[in-house]
């Protein structure tokens, strides 16, 4: 009769991805190549950012770009356009990626030789900040568009990233979004993120972003 | 879209502690939702035919046990439900609780057959 039986697992669905993670956060380490997770909403500005990035960076720091995105490879062409190594990932309508998928990708990519990758995560608040991907560091880009309200809204990713980029202040004028106020409220939130105001358009404040980021990388080697 | 992509996660978890266990055939899979995690449960149980579609799993029925979202007040340490409370305490009003529990999401159980 009873032919069926129970069998516990009691396993956090995350901790899969988490081990995961861990494991490509060891092997970057090893071989010295630092991940950055670069994570905001639809057209905040990671795209350009990375342009920008790439180009406050040359010759100094030998870089590399994962671009995710549900089903398209623009953003990876607009990059390969710069001479940088560069892969598109596609999630195949998955909302975020997971440590698993960012392996495949730096695997695909080919990381010898590099000391950095800018990973380009998919467009999205919300469970991007929840999936550890193994990155080493990782930031947030928020656009003068979206609002200053958005760390009361999405409290998660701003609680957890290491710099917080304020994007498109060349627009400031046509917005009431108050810097101090997103400034106040993240660092309540999040003492130790950094906060860097920038324009990926005119390339105002991008120098100061990349210092960090140049320093970040630096002491990671270090480390 | 998210609950999709999570519960993906789930069936590969599954079925590979399935495999490892000699499990051939998983007749119901229960998993916990906490009232505070991120997950709806309602769209897990939406996407789920469409996750196991075409796994070992197409068959395996899905219960959903929902775990209480519980808060300890700091100022005047009274334990509670911050769902049914909106986030204040029903003792003294404070709105600066403690979650005790209510994040999980668990894969609980599975019923072989
Ligand atoms: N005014 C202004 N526009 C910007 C700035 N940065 C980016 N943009 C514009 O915003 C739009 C989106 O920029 P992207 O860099 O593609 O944004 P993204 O975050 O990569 O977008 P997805 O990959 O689709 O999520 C483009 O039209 C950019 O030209 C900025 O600093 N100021
Ligand atoms: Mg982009
Ligand atoms: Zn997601």
């Amino acid at each position: 009769m009873d032919a069926f039986k129970v069998l516990e697992i009691k396993k956090n669905v995350y901790d899969g991805n988490d081990r995961r993670a861990e494991s490509l956060r060891g092997s970057l380490r090893r071989d010295g190549v630092f991940m950055l997770n670069l994570m905001s909403s639809p057209g905040s500005g990671k795209t350009t950012t990375v342009m920008r990035t790439i180009e406050a960076l040359r010759g100094e720091l030998r870089l590399g770009v994962l671009e995710a995105d549900i089903d398209s490879d623009v953003d990876a062409r607009t990059v390969a356009g710069s001479g940088t190594r560069v892969i598109q990932l596609h999630s195949g309508g998955m909302c975020h990626l997971t440590a698993d998928m960012a392996r495949q990708g730096l695997d695909g990519l080919g990381t010898d030789g590099l000391d950095l990758v800018i990973l380009e995560n998919i467009g999205n608040l919300i469970c991007t900040a929840e999936v550890d991907v193994g990155a080493s560091r990782s930031a947030m880009i928020l656009s003068v568009p979206e609002g200053d309200d958005k760390p009361l809204k999405y409290p998660m990713m701003f609680e957890r990233v290491d710099a917080l980029l304020i994007n498109k202040i060349d627009a400031l004028s046509l917005f009431d979004f108050d810097i101090e106020a997103v400034k106040e409220r993240v660092t309540a939130m999040n003492p130790k993120a950094r906060i860097f105001p920038i324009s990926a358009k005119t390339g105002e404040g991008v120098a100061e972003w990349a210092d960090w980021l140049r320093s970040a990388v630096r002491d990671w080697k270090r480390a | 879209m998210h609950e999709l992509s999570v519960v993906i996660e789930v069936v590969k978890t599954v079925e590979e502690f399935a495999r490892e266990n000699g499990v051939t055939r998983i007749g119901k899979l229960v998993l916990q939702i906490g009232e505070l995690s991120s997950m709806i449960p309602k769209y897990i149980e939406d996407c789920f035919p469409c996750a196991v579609d075409g796994t070992s799993m197409a068959d395996t029925k899905l219960e959903i046990e929902i775990l209480p979202g519980n808060g300890r007040c700091r100022p005047c340490g009274e334990v509670f439900n911050m769902v049914a409370n909106r986030g204040a305490c029903p003792a003294c009003g404070a709105k600066d609780a403690e979650i005790l529990s209510g994040r999980e999401f668990m894969i609980k159980e599975i019923v072989a057959c």
